[in-house]
């Protein structure tokens, strides 16, 4: 038998796909640049060089210092498993209190001491981040509260409306059709 | 052998290297519920799955005080008396890592 017998004919759709599948292969080396603006967009919000997030909330007064604070992304919380929903901010410190600083905690609603004051701010000062949980069963009128620990002890609080914060979570929360 | 062009492992490829999401973080985790109309279990991990034995849980007044010092035990879990004044459960994993429950969020037997 030989190894050059040759093919029987098939039907139009094979011979087609014969004679040029490698030709066809070549534009799969296009299907990575469908991803591509998505990709360098992340790796820009990711880098800082879009700003501190997607949506700037602004500079915040805590006490003697301040910080900048922005959500990650302008969307609804998402849902982290078994944990809940979270929602992702990013701060940066004020040029004055960067030495001054030691913790900086988010929390929804007053924290009732600095030990449950919420989740953490890590990162460098210029740019922090923080996964804070959202209750599905947040009120609208909630208030994100941010507690400062200085190095010298100092604790200092303020609090800005979730609507301000997050419109997008507040939007979701409002259609979640407020929980008990 | 048929040489036909199949598309579905090449749809689930380019979706396997398109989609291969971080979920990197691992955030606290804790539930209580009462157990009989004295105890209250809380039981204590983290959202990658990993358990908590150790790991401190205080139950704390209204007040402040702390009414229970305790730390999960090797199953993650820790049962305690329910206290007779207002009180939640803190499960502290370190600064900015603790998880609040407080009493009306706790399940009845």
């Amino acid at each position: 038998m030989s190894l050059f017998t040759a093919e029987k004919p098939g039907s139009r759709l094979s011979r087609f796909w014969h004679k040029w599948r490698f030709h066809i292969n070549v534009l799969l080396l296009l299907v990575p640049l469908g991803f591509m603006p998505k990709y360098f967009a992340d790796a820009a919000l990711f880098r800082g060089d879009t700003g501190l997030g997607e949506r700037e909330i602004g500079e915040v007064q805590v006490g003697p210092w301040s910080l900048r604070l922005a959500e990650l992304r302008n969307e609804a919380p998402r849902l982290d498993g078994p944990a809940g929903y979270m929602k992702n901010f990013n701060a940066a410190l004020c040029d004055s209190c960067r030495e001054q600083v030691k913790a900086t905690y988010l929390r929804i609603g007053k924290p009732r001491s600095l030990r449950a004051a919420g989740v953490i701010f890590f990162g460098t000062p210029y740019r922090m981040g923080a996964m804070l949980p959202i209750p599905e069963k947040t009120q609208a009128d909630a208030e994100l509260w941010i507690t400062m620990e200085g190095w010298d002890g100092a604790m200092h609080q303020a609090s800005i409306p979730l609507s301000q914060a997050s419109p997008a979570t507040l939007e979701w929360l409002n259609k979640q059709g407020g929980k008990p | 052998m048929s040489n036909a062009f199949r598309p579905l492992p090449a749809v689930l490829l380019m979706l396997c290297a398109g989609f291969s999401a971080s979920a990197l973080a691992h955030n606290p985790m804790c539930e209580c519920k009462a157990i009989d109309a004295e105890q209250i279990q809380c039981t204590g991990g983290f959202s990658d799955g990993s358990g908590a034995p150790g790991v401190t849980l205080d139950v704390i007044g209204y007040d402040e005080t702390i009414l229970v010092p305790g730390k999960l035990g090797a199953d993650s879990k820790l049962t305690f008396k329910k206290p007779n004044a207002e009180f939640y459960v803190l499960f502290d994993a370190g600064p900015g890592h603790v998880v609040e429950i407080d009493q009306a969020d706790i399940q009845a037997p």
